[in-house]
Order: C-alpha cells, then sequence, then structure tokens
C-alpha cells in the first residue's frame, strides 16, 4: 500500500468513527428539515388545527354537544390530539425507506459508514416529531374547554407520557413496515390496514367487549386501552395505579416494535425490500383471519351473554331504604347520599355486598356504565345483626344529561353451593341538566387563533427560507454550466 | 504474503458471479483496476453491468468470488464503502434543499463536521462546474446538473474507486463530452479509480483507457480499448467491411466502380444520404497490414474522379467491436 493510500485509509477510518457516533443526529436533522421546511408536516399540522377548532367549537355551542362536560371534552381533544400525531407519524414512518428506494435515494445513503441503526433511529426521531408538534397546538384548546377544571394539569402530562409512547410503537411500526417494503404502496397499505383492525376491535358492540375475553382484547389494543385508561382516569376520577393495566399494551407495542426495528430489521437493511408480495399476502391472510377472529368474538360473547343460568333464592330479612327521594343536578356535578341496610329477621345477617345501579329511564335502552358515574360501586357489609341497621354513603357524579334512577341492591353472601335473595333498595330519581358553564366566546378565539398561528409559522419559515436563499443569490457567479 | 505494492490495482476482482434462484446475473467477472484509470463496462440491456456496479459497491453479496478496493477484501464491506464513490444509475435527489445543503450533509454522514463538510462540498460543488448553483433548490437543477451534483456526491468521502453507473444517459452530446472531460481530470488529478457502464460507445471510447464487454451476463473481452478492439477482429477474420460517404450524386458511380473491384463481395449504398457499405472478403492469413488493402479502393475512387467524403475501415471504432463481441456472446 502506498503511503498516499495509506493516509487516505486512515483519514477514513478517523472519519468513519466519527460518522458511527453521530450519523443519527444528521439523519434525524435532514429529515426533519425535509419534513417540516418542505411543509408536508406543518399543512398536516394546519389541517389538524382547522378540524380541532372547528370540532371545539361545536362541542362549544351545539346544544346537544354542549352537554358534555370539561373533563370530557379535555378528554376528547387529548385523545384526537393523540390519535392524529400517532397516525401522522404512521404514514411518516411508513415512508422512511420504501419512499426512499421509490425515489432512488436509499442506494447512497446505504452506501455512507452510518449504520443501518443510525439511519433508522435518525428516521424514527423525524417520524415522531408531528406528535409533540400536534400536542402543542392543542394545549390552548384543552385549557379553554377545560374551564378552570384541574383536570387540565394530570392531562397534559399523562397525554404527554402516554402520546409519546404510542408515538414511538405506530410511528417504528410505519417505518418496521417500510423497511420490508418495495413500494409506498405496499407499506401504506399494510400499516393502514393494521390501523384499522385496530378500529374495528374498538367498535365492537358494548356487551362483546365485557367479560374477561372482552376487556382482554380491549387492552392488547393499544389505541382502545389507551382511550380507556384515559377517559377511566381524567372523565371518572379512577387512579392511575387502578387502570395501570390499560397501559401495558402500548409499552409493551413500542418495546417490541423498537425490538424489531433495530434488532432484527436493521442489520437486514437492504436496497431490494423483496418481501412485499410475501408480506402482502401474509399480512392479507392476517388480516383476514383477524376479521374472522373478531366475528367469532362477537358471536362467542353474545352467546355467552344470552345463555346464563338461572338461579334459586332464599329469603332473607333485609331491607334498603334511601335518604332522598329525587334528585336535579347538572352534568359535571358530584352529589352525595345515604342508605340504610336494615335487619328485620331474627338472626344476624350474613356478610352483605352493596352495589350501586343507575339505569336511563327511556325507551332507547340507554346503557349506562355505573363505573363511569361512581368511583365507588360496590361496598361490603360484614354482618348486621337482628334489629340492626347500618348506614352508608355513596357519591354520584353525573356524567350524561337525561332521567335516571338510581337504587342499591343489597346482595346476602350465600352459604358454599347455594344461593341467596337480593334486596332492592326504592329508587332515586336523578334529574341530569346540561352543562351550562362554557361560554363560546372564550373558545372562539382559541378556535380561531390556533390555526392562524400555524398558518402563520409555516408563512414564516417559508420566508425565513427564501429570504436565506435570496441572501445567498448575489454571491453566485453569473457562469452556469450545462 | 502482502502483494501490494505502490503499483498494486486499486481494485482486484476475481471470478465475481452472481446468481438468483436458478438464474445467473453474472459469471467469471475479473479484472483490475489502475490507480487514475477509467475502466468502461460495457454491454447490453440485462448484460450485467448494474449488478457488476452492485457488488462491487457492497450493495450486492456475490455468489462467489471476491474483490478487493485499496486492498480491503470484500468480505469487510463496512471497510469498503468509505474508499468508494458512487452514482447509482437512478439518481435520487431530494428537492426541498440545495446543493450545497446536499453536499453538506453527505459530508457530514462520512464524518465530516458541520463547516468542514460545508467548505468541502463547496470544494467539489466547484470542480463539476456547480459552483454558481451551489445555493439553489436541487429542483430547479437540469438534468445535466443533478448528474455533476450526483459526481460531487460521489466524491464527498474522497474515494480510491468512483462507480458511475450510465452516467451520461439524458444528456445532449456537449454534456456528455464535458461529464466525460469531468471524469478523465478526476482519474488523473485525484488518482481516482473509476469505473462506469455506459451505452453512449463513441463517447466512451475516447473516456476510457480499459473496457470489459459484458453480454447474457458473461465477460466476452476486457482489456484496453485497442485490445478490446484486436480481439473482435480477430474473432471474425473472413469479413471485413467499409464505410464510405460519397456525393450523393456520384452513388451509382462509386458502386459500380466497386463492383468491379476484386475482393468486394457486396456493396449497399443510400443514394439519399451518400453512405456506402462495403462488404469484403480477404485471406484468413492477412491480419498484420491488413488496412492497406484498402488503399485501392480509394485510388480506384479518385480516378474514376469520384470525390470521396469519409472512409472509416469496419471495426476500427469501439462500437463495431462492442456489436461484434456481443453478437457473438449472444450466439
Amino acid at each position: 500500500m502506498s503511503a498516499g493510500e495509506a493516509a487516505h485509509l486512515e483519514a477514513g477510518n478517523d472519519r468513519r468513527r466519527r460518522s458511527s457516533r453521530h450519523a443519527w443526529i444528521v439523519v434525524f436533522r435532514e429529515e426533519a428539515v425535509e419534513l417540516w421546511v418542505g411543509g408536508r408536516a406543518i399543512n398536516l399540522l394546519i389541517l389538524y388545527s382547522l378540524l380541532l377548532g372547528l370540532m371545539t367549537f361545536l362541542l362549544a355551542t351545539n346544544s346537544e354537544l354542549s352537554l358534555i362536560p370539561p373533563k370530557e371534552m379535555v378528554f376528547l381533544t387529548l385523545f384526537n390530539t393523540i390519535s392524529f400525531g400517532v397516525f401522522i407519524g404512521m404514514i411518516i414512518g411508513a415512508d422512511g425507506i420504501s419512499g426512499e428506494r421509490e425515489r432512488g435515494t436509499l442506494e447512497v445513503l446505504l452506501l455512507t459508514p452510518a449504520s443501518r441503526r443510525q439511519l433508522l433511529l435518525g428516521k424514527l426521531l423525524a417520524a415522531l416529531t408531528p406528535w409533540p408538534a400536534a400536542f402543542l397546538i392543542s394545549i390552548p384548546t384543552m385549557l379553554v374547554v377545560s374551564q378552570g377544571n384541574e383536570v387540565f394539569g394530570q392531562a397534559m402530562w399523562i397525554g404527554a407520557a402516554l402520546g409519546s409512547v404510542l408515538a414511538v410503537a405506530f410511528a417504528g411500526f410505519g417505518l418496521l413496515v417500510s423497511t420490508w417494503s418495495n413500494s409506498n404502496k405496499t407499506s401504506m397499505f399494510v400499516s393502514l390496514l393494521v390501523w384499522l383492525l385496530l378500529f374495528l376491535l374498538s367498535q365492537l358492540p358494548g356487551e362483546v367487549q365485557k367479560g374477561d375475553f372482552g376487556y382482554f382484547v380491549q387492552r392488547l389494543n393499544p389505541m382502545q386501552a389507551s382511550s380507556e385508561f384515559l377517559e377511566k382516569v381524567l372523565v371518572n376520577n379512577r387512579t392511575i395505579s387502578e387502570k395501570a393495566p390499560y397501559l401495558r399494551s402500548s409499552w409493551i407495542a413500542a418495546l417490541l416494535v423498537l425490538f424489531l426495528l433495530f434488532v432484527i430489521a436493521a442489520p437486514r437493511l437492504r436496497l431490494v425490500g423483496g418481501r412485499a408480495k410475501r408480506m402482502r399476502a401474509r399480512w392479507g391472510s392476517l388480516a383476514g383471519m383477524t376479521l374472522t377472529a373478531l366475528a367469532l368474538i362477537c358471536l362467542g360473547a353474545s352467546a355467552m351473554a344470552l345463555g346464563r343460568p338461572s338461579f334459586q333464592t332464599k329469603q332473607s330479612g333485609l331491607n334498603v331504604s334511601i335518604d332522598e327521594t329525587y334528585v336535579e343536578v347538572k352534568t359535571g356535578d358530584e352529589f352525595t347520599f345515604d342508605t340504610l341496610l336494615e335487619n328485620d329477621g331474627s338472626e344476624d345477617s350474613p356478610p352483605v355486598i352493596m352495589a350501586l345501579n343507575i339505569i336511563k329511564i327511556s325507551s332507547s335502552g340507554d346503557v349506562v356504565d355505573p363505573e363511569d358515574w361512581s368511583p365507588e360501586r360496590t361496598q361490603y357489609v360484614n354482618s348486621v345483626a337482628a334489629g340492626d341497621a347500618v348506614r352508608q354513603s355513596w357519591t354520584i357524579e353525573a356524567i350524561l344529561k337525561g332521567d335516571y334512577m338510581v337504587y342499591l341492591v343489597a346482595i346476602p353472601e350465600p352459604p358454599e353451593g347455594a344461593s341467596s335473595d337480593p334486596v332492592s333498595s326504592p329508587g332515586l330519581h336523578m334529574t341530569v341538566g346540561a352543562f351550562q358553564a362554557l361560554n363560546p366566546e372564550g373558545v372562539l378565539p382559541v378556535v380561531i387563533a390556533v390555526p392562524i398561528g400555524v398558518t402563520l409559522l409555516l408563512l414564516l419559515v417559508v420566508r425565513l427560507r427564501l429570504r436565506r436563499l435570496a441572501r445567498d443569490e448575489p454571491e453566485e457567479a453569473a457562469a452556469e454550466p450545462v | 504474503m502482502d502483494t501490494r505494492t505502490p503499483e498494486a490495482p486499486v481494485l482486484r476482482a476475481e471470478g465475481l458471479a452472481k446468481s438468483y434462484e436458478g438464474w445467473t446475473a453474472l459469471e467469471e467477472l475479473s479484472f483490475q483496476l489502475q490507480r487514475g484509470h477509467v475502466l468502461g463496462f460495457l454491454g447490453p440491456n440485462g448484460a450485467g453491468k448494474t449488478t457488476s456496479i452492485r457488488i462491487l459497491t457492497t450493495i450486492l453479496a456475490p455468489s462467489s468470488g471476491r474483490f478487493e478496493i485499496g486492498g480491503v477484501g470484500s468480505e469487510r464491506p463496512a471497510k469498503i464503502r468509505p474508499l468508494i464513490g458512487v452514482l447509482p444509475e437512478t439518481l435520487g435527489l431530494p428537492n426541498q434543499i440545495t446543493g450545497i445543503e446536499y453536499m453538506t450533509y453527505f459530508g457530514q454522514l462520512y464524518g465530516r463536521r458541520r463547516a468542514e463538510a460545508r467548505t468541502h462540498g463547496a470544494a467539489l460543488l466547484e470542480l463539476v462546474g456547480l459552483r454558481g448553483r451551489a445555493r439553489k433548490l436541487i429542483r430547479t437543477y437540469s438534468h445535466g446538473m443533478r448528474q455533476r451534483l450526483g459526481i460531487a456526491r460521489a466524491l464527498v468521502n474522497d474515494p480510491l474507486v468512483l462507480f458511475l453507473d450510465e452516467p451520461i444517459v439524458g444528456l445532449d452530446p456537449r454534456g456528455q463530452q464535458d461529464l466525460l472531460s469531468l471524469l478523465r481530470e478526476i482519474a488523473t488529478e485525484r488518482g481516482a479509480g473509476i469505473i462506469f457502464c455506459s451505452h453512449g460507445l463513441a463517447e466512451v471510447e475516447g473516456a476510457c483507457d480499459d473496457v470489459v464487454i459484458l453480454s447474457s451476463g458473461r465477460v466476452v473481452a476486457s482489456g484496453s480499448v485497442a485490445e478490446v478492439m484486436e480481439q473482435a477482429r480477430r474473432t471474425s477474420p473472413g469479413r471485413t467491411g467499409l464505410r464510405l460517404q460519397v456525393p450523393t450524386d456520384a452513388v451509382r458511380r462509386a458502386t459500380e466502380a466497386l463492383n468491379a473491384m476484386p475482393h468486394v463481395e457486396s456493396v449497399a449504398g443510400s443514394i439519399v444520404e451518400g453512405q456506402l457499405e462495403v462488404t469484403m472478403s480477404t485471406a484468413p492469413n492477412t491480419a498484420p497490414g491488413v488496412d492497406a488493402e484498402f488503399n485501392p479502393i480509394i485510388e480506384n475512387l479518385i480516378r474514376s474522379d469520384i470525390p470521396v467524403l469519409s472512409f472509416e475501415v469496419e471495426g476500427s471504432r469501439l462500437q463495431d467491436a462492442f456489436m461484434q463481441l456481443t453478437e457473438e456472446g449472444v450466439r
């Protein structure tokens, strides 16, 4: 080897070492600039800010929709923001490698000393950038619709954390599919198909989503589980630890995708995907199987719901009374009432389970989930002595407008192998009126200002870019080659 | 034993082959490339040129055989990549950034610091004649400018070997000549070995030191341009062709005069263009000095008062050798 070649190799080795450390930053910056300065991401954000503004305005002004209390509006805005940020991240991720293949730019990237992992890391980080941007532009809206409710602060940090995990999972998934696809069409198809399947799972009938298997499926779907988690924690006053199992699928999905992306796919990243047809067939059959499974789940769950056996009961001397007969509240209001569990019998009662029930008084048969309305739906009473009585206090948060009947059922714990006779209380008629505190005038400036602000940001970026290019113009030589 | 010496080739390929599930894309490709030399990969479509380039640039792994670049074996593709520069056939370029930003990006990917990458990128853009366009968005570049930008990008790591896949496709004649001159300049001044694929045989002939002609995945000829043409001539020693151009009003007389001469088998001509193609039969063992036998033809035409506007012996151009050899290869 000549001295020149040796020096060349040494200089190359030195640069390669540097490249292997920082290539992901270089790729990330380049991708992010193309995404944002190129206008793709900002255009989508403008679109989103318009949609968000429209939705908020409708919620605030429409006489039907404005019944939704602040907590629920914060939840809806937050979940829509997460869905948007995550979806856009997935779409951008799905273009990451297959798009480079289509445009013929992948080959020169693969030939640089940057490792495959560094390339993918840079692209993944760039695909994640729409999420925090979407989150930021939704903050003013959430602040307004929260109407000073403390849920705003909670929504901020929970939303930021959960949205980030989901963004990693879905942007990573899009990028993963993209590494295996030869064309954008394939990677988009697969990514959107999975998104659609997850959406379909969340649209199963309510009865199907109950029971062990129903809850398992709910928890398995990261988007649905996240929605459930946010709703219960932000709207229904549940604690995070109580609903933590609903976070597992998001974390597992994110970790699984990162593992597949950086450990399995990265070392195998090639100029030609080569698996598009097989993948399409595989995903197609997977989708078919999943849809079939969904149908079977629906059928099975319906059958289970219909096939419950009847049971024999045994009389007891218990009766339950309520200290109120009628109450009038507004959506979002909390109120408490007391019940008295009396034992008129001659013997001490066995342990009693007291269960709160809420039924909507309407012909439409609307289902009310008492878990959403009350933080403590059941209470346990060890025993009630003969002739004695026990008092319990119950709290209800009115969620939706309408007329409801609230009642308690006392269930004596049955002996081994036998049943017992539940006892019902008189009803408490509850009328829930519309929440009127939301001021549309307070919402309008925000829903108008946010899209305008984002558009101005876009114009500023474009203007700065053009000014920079124009400033450089005079330096350029007049002669231009072929 | 270390066989590398100052004269050692920068690239040495030995028996490279590539097969895909029963189909052979390339077989037994062996050649060497010296520092500062330009080597042309020629062949009809599907001959295996791009496959060869992709193997040599580590994008594809060979089914068998190996190669070395700067003494680094093909078993270590990650070590080879920093030593090579590539202009792929499909030249994808981002549209939303300027030429200098593109160069800076790749300079950084090759481990240069940002400021250094920008300075180096600007120097390369100047080398390829794009200094005046450095700060323009790439989407405003013409096809020729994009090719030049691609070459500048391929030089960003000061490669030992530069690979260019069809670099002159789509360029006008002036653009082709400019680009080929640039390649010669890069080879001479930067000492890089250059390999490029092309269909523009007339242009390649003047730019290449060596050629490898591929047909259906096989090497049908390799060596210097002169060696390859001689090899083509040897493959059909029994027939020789001439191309003549005479004034259109003299085509008939020239045809008669040529048909009357010994060894002339046939004369085909175009009255409109004044082109005549003469097929001659020669003795099998007349290789040395065979071209002198064409002199009587010109003398005869001049004596007949027919002006000869151009005269060319078939096989004197790389294109003839290419046609001859790839035809043989196909057979």
